[in-house]
């Protein structure tokens, strides 16, 4: 268990992302109904940082090609949800996010990035 | 490239290299969309396809229109399109929009429609967002894309019955009727 200390609870905001880097990680802190999760923040799409990335409701929108993936889950949700089953090529473009293990303490987030 | 275009674009303050990225982008998307759109329209048939296929002509028809619409002011930024074309398709700024497996699922061919249009829509929010009240002809071009964008997420949610959009227009399909200015040539 590595746990690193990411951010303030105070400096996310609900409906909010922010990208961080814990070493050579890349994170993506969101704040969905206030509650902090943390995602890997490279978009294993075509590896792109999710840097500005956007919250719709659940689902964070990687600012380079729009991917969406479930910030509970780490799951793709777009463009999964409308890829053909009988293209199994695509299933190498919609992998999930890796998502860490959050902690707020004292008002400080602290990430397990394993 | 128009140089002082440019120039008092950066001078209001916006990187116009990002912008060039993002309007290359969504010209890569509005390309690809055009040609995927292609291919659905020609599926679109029976009884339930038939019925939305002027509504995929006009989607596609506009999309091209934005297309078109959007070329000349990379150019005039000082950006360019790609000379690969197949480096222009994977900068393209949304997911391919592909036929779904069963090609008579009118259904699956919705859901794929309605999310490209959707994923336009947040495209060109962002543009707007980025140009409002610094680039002020970029952010003309973005708005009305995004009207007919916008128009097009709505028609494709009502066959999926997830509510009206209060507005209708039906013509000869691609009309782009606030794109239609931004264009050099005849459009349709």
């Amino acid at each position: 268990m590595a746990l690193w200390k990411l951010a303030r609870a105070a400096e996310i905001p609900p409906g909010q992302t922010r990208f961080v880097w814990a070493g050579e990680a890349a994170v993506l802190l969101v704040n969905y109904r206030g509650a902090i999760y943390a995602l890997s923040g490279i978009c294993p799409h075509r590896n792109n940082p999710l840097e500005g990335a956007v919250l719709w409701e659940h689902l964070v929108d990687c600012p380079y090609h729009h991917f969406q993936y479930d910030v509970r889950t780490g799951e793709n949700h777009f463009p999964k949800n409308v890829y053909p089953e009988d293209m199994p090529q695509l299933e190498q473009q919609v992998r999930p996010l890796r998502s860490y293990r959050v902690e707020v303490k004292e008002g400080d987030v602290w990430v397990d990035l394993g | 490239m128009a140089k002082v275009a440019r120039q008092v674009v950066e001078q209001a303050g916006i990187d116009v290299n990002v912008l060039l990225d993002k309007l290359l982008r969504a010209a890569g998307a509005e390309f690809t969309t055009f040609y995927y759109y292609t291919i659905l329209r020609v599926n679109s048939i029976g009884f339930d396809g038939e019925g939305i296929k002027e509504i995929i002509e006009d989607a596609r028809i506009e999309d091209r229109n934005h297309f078109e619409a959007l070329t000349p002011r990379i150019y005039e930024l000082g950006g360019a399109l790609p000379r690969d074309i197949r480096q222009f398709a994977d900068i393209a700024g949304c997911p391919d929009a592909y036929l779904p497996a069963d090609p008579r699922n009118m259904s699956a061919m919705l859901a794929v429609l309605v999310e490209a249009e959707r994923c336009a829509v947040r495209t060109y929010t962002d543009i707007c967002n980025m140009t409002f009240g610094k680039d002020h002809r970029t952010y003309d071009l973005a708005l009305a894309i995004l009207h007919e964008e916008i128009e097009h997420e709505a028609w494709f949610s009502e066959y999926l019955s997830e509510g009206p959009s209060g507005h209708f227009r039906r013509g000869s399909p691609g009309t782009s009727p606030y794109v239609r200015r931004f264009m050099s040539a005849e459009i349709g």
